[in-house]
């Protein structure tokens, strides 16, 4: 029984013996298939020959297997300085894609002396190489390598045993590849002489992939590359929150919020003006329409001066190149009623009886613009009495305010605009023509500017220069008899304005008979021109504000 | 009570005064000064390869064997390697200087110096190392160990293969460098 016993554990050890030598065996062979492999790409020479340690040295070459028939045709000859030649018995090792590797290998060798080696098969001289053993290194891969924290963020410990060469540690040289598991591309470091590195400025709470391969430094030791060792994963540690760094971050933000906020105080003043501004109110405007008279207009009225004012507004519009004449009734018939004031004219009206006295000045530069405006007719004689003529009207206006407080011009919605033509071959008759058409030149009080239609938008007067300024705002009627046709010069438009949008209609030119053709075109309310009455509408005014 | 103080100054005279044993050199354990020495002879023996006018040995020097089998390497003891490289850099030292008067190349003259001023700068390095000093015999030219070249490129091939070998075992396992176990 004890024997059995005894028996039976032997058989079990040679077992595992076997099956362990097997193991190794296997792995020594897929490490030479390796080298052999390694080889091939980086030796240029044949036989490719490296040493493995300090007594190993292999050489190989590669033969069809077709070609290479049997081992024992061949010969590896060596041969020390100064020394006899020797042999190097040789075996055949299959290779891949139908090749087969011839191979020397010697267990005793010398290094720093030169090693004269030739292969013959069947006597003659197939390859011829000189080396020296200790230049032809390939060792095999750093073995344990091991990736650790260094307790540190963004680092990790990368460590190795060395290959076990005596005399040779100092002569080594590595190279450890990092890169994130899922990516192929990473960062190489160069170690020389140790057996750990310390990899820098990771990224947190990443999985990194580290390998390590080594070589001989090339001084007293050189050789090749060897195969990169088996991939080792780590992962980094999560950021952590450094307290002197967040309560720093603190401190500083405190002392920002703090001048930030002193800043702030101490321009208050100016920032609420700017972000706040104080909504103008009319209350200055009209002296009492909102405390004695509750926001009634007409009561106001009837208790004050308020009477039409000019403003300068129309004046002071933008420029327009072209003349364009306005053409309404400032004064009509007080008998006409005078129903509520629209909420655009009546904040015309504050704004012109405010600028009254700019009126006069911008009166003059009306007058200029006109003047300028007639396309090589610029004249200062005829500028003059242009001139004069509306400083009469202006004074006849302010002097008339009460009963034209009522007026019309307040009431018609429609507005009649004269463009005047740039190819006037009559000169004289457009000289005579402005001469009458003056009389009827008003400047229309506007809460908004002119609007300026650089080109035509007029489109249905073809004579006209181009532009011409039109007033959104105006709201004004044009009594029937007043008006006179200037002449051929000029093409009439009709414009009314409901206060929402403005309609241009074209008053077609005047030809010599005194007919005015009517243009069809695309614009609404097509008005002809020789409809002497003009639309009287009623505005229904709200209270303003 | 006086005589206290007169002793110390005497101690102190006397040793201020004490004929100076020079103090032990601090061993040169960087194997990088032999690694620069190592690069000086290989620039040398480039130099010589591409030298063609006036870059001859006039006669046949003796160097020493640069082979080293590990078994048989390991197999000497300390003293024994020493003496070996001690003689080998002697042979060297000697053959550079036979090429030295051959050469005429002025280019070389330069590198030859280089050559034999590391030699002699290796020789303290080994003296550093508290290996003990030793000098060939007359005859050592006809010992074992060494070998006879005729040209000025197996001259320097070998400088530079007994440098890398030999010298660089011995000093790699000097026991000076070698942390005290205790």
């Amino acid at each position: 029984m004890m024997t059995c016993e005894i028996l039976s554990r032997l058989l079990a050890l040679c077992a595992i013996a076997c099956i362990a030598r097997a193991g190794s065996t296997l792995q020594d062979a897929r490490d030479f298939e390796e080298k052999v492999s390694i080889l091939l790409k980086e030796e240029l020479e044949t036989p490719k020959c490296f040493a493995e340690g300090r007594k190993d040295f292999t050489c190989f070459w590669e033969e069809d297997e077709e070609r290479a028939g049997s081992v024992h045709q061949y010969s590896f000859t060596y041969t020390y300085q100064n020394e006899n030649s020797s042999r190097c018995p040789l075996s055949a090792v299959p290779a891949a894609g139908g090749k087969m590797l011839i191979v020397c290998h010697l267990n005793r060798i010398q290094m720093f002396v030169q090693m004269d080696i030739q292969v013959h098969r069947e006597g003659i001289l197939i390859h011829n190489r000189s080396l020296l053993i200790e230049l032809v290194f390939l060792l095999d891969p750093p073995a344990n390598v091991t990736v650790s924290s260094t307790g540190q963020q963004g680092q990790l410990n990368v460590s190795w045993v060395p290959p076990p060469l005596k005399y040779m540690d100092d002569s080594m040289m590595y190279e450890v590849f990092y890169s994130l598991a899922d990516s192929h591309i990473g960062q190489v470091e160069v170690a020389r002489a140790c057996s750990e590195y310390i990899l820098r400025g990771l990224q947190f709470s990443r999985k990194y992939k580290v390998q390590v391969r080594v070589k001989l430094d090339g001084v007293s030791y050189n050789g090749y590359w060897s195969a990169w060792s088996d991939p080792v994963f780590m992962e980094t540690l999560p950021t952590e929150f450094d307290p002197l760094i967040i309560s720093l971050t603190l401190i500083i933000s405190f002392i920002f919020i703090v001048l930030c906020l002193a800043m702030l105080l101490s321009h208050h003043r100016f920032l609420i003006k700017k972000i706040w501004p104080a909504i103008p109110t009319p209350d200055s405007k009209f002296q009492g329409l909102f405390t004695i008279y509750g926001g009634n207009f007409q009561e106001w009225l009837g208790q004050t001066n308020g009477g039409l004012w000019l403003t300068p507004a129309f004046i002071y519009s933008e420029e327009c190149p072209s003349p364009l004449e306005v053409l309404s009734e400032l004064s009509l018939c007080p008998s006409l009623p005078s129903p509520p004031l629209p909420p655009k004219a009546s904040r015309a009206l504050s704004a012109v009886r405010n600028e009254g006295r700019e009126l006069r000045n911008g009166v003059e530069e009306r007058a200029l613009l006109v003047k300028d405006n007639l396309d090589g007719e610029t004249d200062g004689e005829r500028a003059a009495p242009h001139h004069h003529w509306l400083l009469d009207r202006l004074r006849a206006l302010h002097q008339h305010q009460v009963p034209c407080s009522q007026s019309s011009l307040l009431e018609s919605q429609d507005t009649y605009v004269t463009l005047s033509a740039n190819n006037n071959s009559d000169d004289e008759r457009v000289d005579s023509n402005l001469e009458e058409a003056l009389p009827l030149e008003a400047l229309f009080p506007s809460g908004n500017t002119a609007l300026c239609e650089s080109h035509s938008d007029l489109g249905s007067a073809p004579q006209s220069s181009g532009s011409g300024c039109i007033s959104s705002q105006s709201s004004f009627e044009y009594p029937n008899h007043a008006w006179m046709a200037k002449g051929p010069g000029y093409t009439y438009m009709a414009v009314a304005d409901s206060g929402v949008s403005m309609d241009y209609s074209p008053m077609s030119r005047v030809d010599e008979n005194g007919k005015v053709p009517v243009y069809t075109n695309e614009y609404k309310n097509m008005i002809p021109a020789h409809r002497k009455p003009f639309l009287v509408r009623q505005y229904p005014v709200h209270g303003d504000g | 009570m006086e005589f206290p103080r007169l002793l110390a100054l005497l101690l102190l005279v006397l040793d201020w005064t004490q004929p100076g044993l020079s103090s032990p050199l601090r061993p040169i354990c960087d194997l990088r000064v032999l690694n620069h020495f190592i690069q000086e002879a290989r620039d040398a023996e480039g130099a010589m390869k591409s030298c063609r006018e006036g870059c001859g040995l006039s006669q046949s020097v003796t160097v020493p064997q640069t082979t080293v089998d590990f078994d048989v390497w390991e197999k000497k003891n300390a003293q024994e390697q020493a003496q070996e490289v001690q003689t080998g850099l002697w042979l060297l030292q000697q053959s550079l200087n036979t090429l030295q008067t051959s050469v005429t190349n002025t280019a070389m003259h330069s590198h030859i110096d280089n050559t034999i001023r590391n030699l002699l700068s290796i020789n303290a390095v080994l003296r550093s190392l508290n290996i003990q000093e030793f000098t060939p015999p007359a005859n050592a030219t006809d010992l074992e160990g060494t070998w006879r070249v005729s040209l000025a490129t197996d001259l320097l091939q070998v400088h530079v293969n007994f440098l890398r070998g030999k010298v660089h075992l011995l000093l790699s396992s000097a026991q000076a460098c070698k942390p005290d176990v205790s």
